[in-house]
């Protein structure tokens, strides 16, 4: 295989990785607990930047071209970890946001102002994040022992990726299939009710919202540690948008079909526009892009909402004894 | 948790005995847009009986229950639970503590089996928690186990086990009321807020769910249940309560009630 095949698969799955990732979290925010999060894409930008200004050396070095706080230089995990943290952190105030006097529309749109606040606040205010520029040079984890550049660092790293993406899928799943998945489920399906039946509404999305913050912050770190650059042009409130296309095809509340959905929308799906050739005035293509995704949304939504792997139905009557006691009272079966 | 009670002592509710009130309301109040849904009800519930709560549309009878359950806000006046003063405890806190509601409109989760429907509803379930989900996996498996056998014996009862592991949302409208009384009862309520239990349901169905009721309070169990159906009133409810805009008309019998010229007037008529 030569090396700019390798290149391409190693930048493909990394970037799948991250995009799987991404959508675990945002599954388990939007497809089990029912939190429509149009500004998940803010979890995954904060672990971007705190995973960059960890890793990198202060902002004097280089010549002094970027201006940004931190530059604490830590060695791998740390900016990995910190990154999750930061993604969790944020999420508080959109849990504050979001409790539950705000309507969930309502909350959503809050959301989504958000993404687009923030993104304009740090394009604008350099001394942040050195601003529209973004950061270059962000060091690739254990960058000073082995070469970064290497084919095989790029697989151990799209590997390491890949295993990571696993490990957040068991959490995810162990979450999910668990009671408290069950109180999730119940949250999503009617708010008002989980909260009579003794759900402490409030507490819960806030804990899912941290959670899938912490995991969105993770995926931000993988990338940015991949591709050593990161931009508010990279966090467009419009790539939350494809995240929720990806699980709304995939299959909301599956995980295995977030994932799935991860690989056919921003990888599979953008990936093979890239090979349209160019045609009409420039941009055309990119934009129609995000028509197509659109439409793909529609189409879904209205042909299989449920997506292409639907939710697993959690079948517990073969856990029932099987002769039940008598029957205590009357003897007609119920209408149906 | 519950506050202690600060209740003034002629609005104490203390359990224990059989006489003293499960629950009572002093002066409770609620106005939308300055419209008094309710205006000042006092009431008091006893352990062991079926409370009817009756009264033409508009009287403030879905109003006073989802106050009581904590999922709308009383404007004024003060519920006692139990002994302890409830009026700013929120609704998941008042369930926990065994104040259970059932809704007008059916409430099932839909997107979940009516098996589902019934275990997510139990209080304490170890595995009920972001740490419980992650490290006490072996506890919640015994715990739902256990539960399955409870929920079992509902599914018997209401002759609904074909169902268990039906999505909520297939059901039928009558299926659905049942699913969510075997739902609140699993949530173990000292009190089962009833708000029409028998709206919609085929009429065999009405009757079975009557006898389900009795049942409930011969095991215990104390009900208070709003309905519109004065036959079912009849037969199950001991005290009966009119609400007639927003205030306690009278309180009795319902042979009692059918002597009052005034209640008559305002509700029983025809």
């Amino acid at each position: 295989m030569s090396n700019g095949t390798l290149y391409y698969l190693t930048t493909i799955f990394t970037y799948a990785a991250v995009d799987m990732m991404a959508c675990l979290g945002l599954n388990l925010q939007f497809g089990v607990s029912g939190i429509t999060n149009f500004g998940f894409i803010i979890y995954q930008a904060v672990g971007a930047y705190v995973a960059a200004v960890l890793s990198m050396p202060g902002d004097a070095a280089n010549g002094g071209f970027q201006t940004y706080i931190g530059g604490l230089h830590m060695p791998f995990p740390f900016p990995w970890i910190g990154a999750a943290l930061a993604g969790a952190i944020i999420a508080v105030p959109t849990g504050l946001v979001v409790r539950r006097s705000l309507r969930p529309d309502y909350a959503a749109v809050a959301m989504l102002v958000t993404a687009v606040f923030l993104n304009t606040f740090v394009n604008n205010f350099r001394p942040l994040f050195n601003g529209a520029a973004g950061l270059a040079l962000v060091p690739a984890p254990f960058s000073g022992i082995f070469n970064s550049q290497s084919a095989s660092y790029q697989v151990y790293y799209t590997l390491f990726a890949l295993f990571l993406v696993g490990l957040v899928y068991l959490v995810v799943r162990l979450i999910s299939e668990s009671p408290y998945g069950r109180s999730l489920r119940a949250m999503r399906d009617d708010e008002l009710t989980a909260g009579a039946i003794g759900k402490n509404t409030d507490k819960m999305r806030m804990t899912i919202l941290l959670v899938g913050g912490a995991i969105g912050g993770l995926s931000g770190a993988m990338l940015v540690g991949f591709i050593n650059l990161w931009a508010p042009s990279a966090w467009t409130y419009p790539e939350t948008i494809v995240l929720i296309a990806a699980i709304i095809v995939g299959g909301r509340g599956n995980h295995v079909g977030a994932m799935f959905g991860a690989l056919l929308v921003p990888v599979g799906f953008l990936e093979v526009t890239r090979y349209i050739p160019p045609f009409g005035p420039p941009g055309l293509v990119p934009a129609l892009e995000w028509v197509v995704t659109g439409i793909l949304i529609l189409a879904f939504l209205w042909a299989r909402p449920e997506g292409i792997l639907r939710e697993r139905r959690r079948r517990l009557a073969k856990f029932l004894p099987v002769q039940g006691p008598p029957p205590l009272l009357g003897s007609s079966g119920v209408d149906s | 948790m519950l506050t202690a009670s600060d209740a003034p002592a002629e609005a104490t509710a203390s359990p224990g005995s059989l006489d003293e009130p499960l629950l009572v309301t002093r002066n409770l109040e609620r106005t939308f847009s300055g419209v008094r849904a309710v205006d000042g009800v006092s009431i008091d519930v006893r352990p062991g009986r079926i409370t009817g709560l009756i009264g033409p549309n508009g009287a403030g009878k879905s109003t006073m229950l989802a106050m009581l359950a904590g999922t709308t806000p009383s404007t004024s006046g003060q519920i006692l639970f139990d002994g302890r003063d409830v009026t700013r405890v929120p609704a998941f806190e008042r369930a926990r503590a065994g104040l259970v509601r059932t809704f007008q409109l059916s409430s099932e989760f839909k997107r979940m089996t009516v098996l589902e429907n019934l275990l997510v509803s139990v209080p304490g379930n170890p595995g009920d928690s972001l740490t419980g989900a992650l490290f006490a996996r072996r506890k919640a498996k015994k715990f739902d186990r256990e539960q399955l056998l409870v929920a079992g014996e509902l599914l018997e009862r209401f002759r609904m086990t074909s169902h268990a592991d039906t999505y909520a949302g297939a059901l039928s409208g009558g299926q659905r009321r049942l699913v969510e009384i075997m739902r609140a009862l699993m949530a173990r309520p000292k009190l089962l807020l009833l708000d029409e239990p028998m709206a919609g349901v085929h009429p065999r169905l009405a009757i079975e769910i009557g006898e389900h009721l009795i049942a409930l309070k011969e095991a215990g169990t104390t009900v208070l249940m709003v309905e519109h159906e004065l036959s079912i009133v009849d037969q199950l409810c001991d005290p009966v309560i009119v609400l007639a805009e927003g205030r306690v008309l009278a309180e009795g019998t319902m042979a009692d009630l059918r002597s009052q010229q005034d209640v008559v007037d305002a509700y029983l008529i025809g």
